[in-house]
């Protein structure tokens, strides 16, 4: 049940983004979906006692490969997807909460907050790029490239 | 209007152009200049760029060189454009594009209107602040107040817009208002959790996106642009706790507890 609410809610946040990039029309359903999937997977890895970093890591992996197997698919640009694929992963809770701390005067919490937003930060482009290499490994390039 | 092969050259900085200033990546900017540039048929095309401009030069028959300079200033993201200049951009590649008719359909990019239009952007805001809110832990009622404040937040913005203000204006305003709001309601009537419902409604606003975006150019050797939008990225971050810190300041003003 938390699962399907944690799939609703990530798939919202990011239609609404996909909107508000101007992504093109064909792309907002399957962008939100993919963005849904890949935080679920995130959530459900971390429930399932894996380390915040690991868990983030696998859901940007799982976000890139399925990003760019739709981008092939519908013959647009891997970029839309790949950001989308992301919006919901991104730290924004964590960078906010370390702005907070920070601004009031609790610089150990604050630098708490932002090491391990930047560490979520590195751990979803390190993601992105092992999906970019395993998706060229398993998909042969077509001529038309994305 | 330039002849010969000079006129190559302005398809080629107006598509980089739009690709930057609609939010495509670096390698996408320099992938584009030299492959259209090739499908041409000029040689040595080279391109360099960087958040805030374009270099490029290509050969010309007689061995001269020509090069041109760019300035790009910072536009706001919108990722059809980017696809269009890009599909363009095939098609030149397959050879059915004149150099004439490339530059008329990249003007027509330039200059069409977003099909997202103003009152879908302000739904746009409040749906994703409703589901960022819950994603945070937000309750029901968490999750609509976040999703009325972002649709303010965003028609906001779009009035300052009108006005010519500063995208920095917009930012650190938006802030203030996300964070007041929750703030004093939380205060008076005593109703949200604070942090979800501020998370989600500054999620636009927040620059997680960016620095990502900056560690991914860095990642790919465009270390030159990885910096640039990592420094943007923490301006803006700079802004948004300012804003949120006035907010908490004037709730203090008013007799209540700071964050």
């Amino acid at each position: 049940m938390d699962f399907i609410v944690t799939l609703i809610t990530s798939f919202l946040g990011t239609l609404g983004f996909a909107l508000l990039l101007h992504a093109p029309k064909k792309a907002w359903l399957p962008a939100s979906i993919i963005g849904g999937i890949s935080y679920t997977l995130y959530i459900v890895l971390l429930q399932a006692g894996w380390h915040q970093a690991a868990a983030m890591f696998a859901g940007a992996l799982a976000g890139s490969v399925l990003a760019q197997v739709c981008a092939r698919r519908m013959r647009m640009i891997a970029t839309i997807f790949i950001t989308l694929s992301i919006v919901s992963l991104v730290p924004g809770l964590g960078l906010y909460r370390c702005m907070e701390f920070l601004g009031a005067g609790k610089n150990a919490a604050g630098l708490q907050a932002g090491v391990s937003a930047m560490i979520d930060i590195m751990m979803i482009a390190l993601g992105l790029a092992v999906g970019n290499f395993v998706f060229r490994m398993f998909c042969r390039p077509q001529a038309v490239k994305g | 209007m330039p002849v010969g092969e000079s006129r190559y050259m302005e398809p080629l900085q107006l598509a980089g152009r739009l690709i930057m200033e609609n939010g495509g990546e670096t390698y996408r900017v320099e992938e584009t200049i030299t492959r259209m540039g090739r499908a041409f048929g000029l040689e040595k095309v080279e391109s360099f760029a960087v958040p805030s401009g374009l270099f490029i030069s290509y050969r010309r028959q007689d061995g001269d060189t020509e090069t041109s300079v760019t300035r790009v200033r910072k536009g706001s993201r919108n990722l059809s454009r980017v696809d269009a200049v890009n599909a363009i951009s095939r098609q030149v590649e397959s050879g059915g594009l004149s150099c004439e008719e490339t530059m008329r359909q990249l003007q027509a990019i330039e200059n069409s209107k977003p099909y997202v239009t103003r009152p879908l952007l302000i739904l746009a805001a409040g749906v994703s602040a409703v589901g960022f809110t819950g994603m945070f832990g937000g309750s029901l009622w968490d999750m609509c107040i976040s999703g009325l404040v972002a649709a303010l937040v965003q028609l906001m913005s779009q009035q300052l817009e009108r006005f010519h203000m500063h995208e920095m204006a917009a930012t650190l305003l938006g802030s203030l208002l996300s964070t007041l709001i929750p703030l004093l309601l939380r205060h008076y009537a005593g109703i949200g959790l604070v942090e979800p419902i501020v998370a989600g409604a500054l999620m636009p606003l927040l620059p997680g996106l960016a620095m990502t975006n900056a560690v991914q150019d860095a990642m790919r050797g465009d270390v030159v642009s990885g910096l640039s939008h990592g420094i943007s990225a923490l301006l803006t971050a700079v802004l948004v706790a300012g804003g949120a810190l006035v907010a908490s300041a004037i709730l203090h003003l008013m007799g209540g507890a700071a964050l």
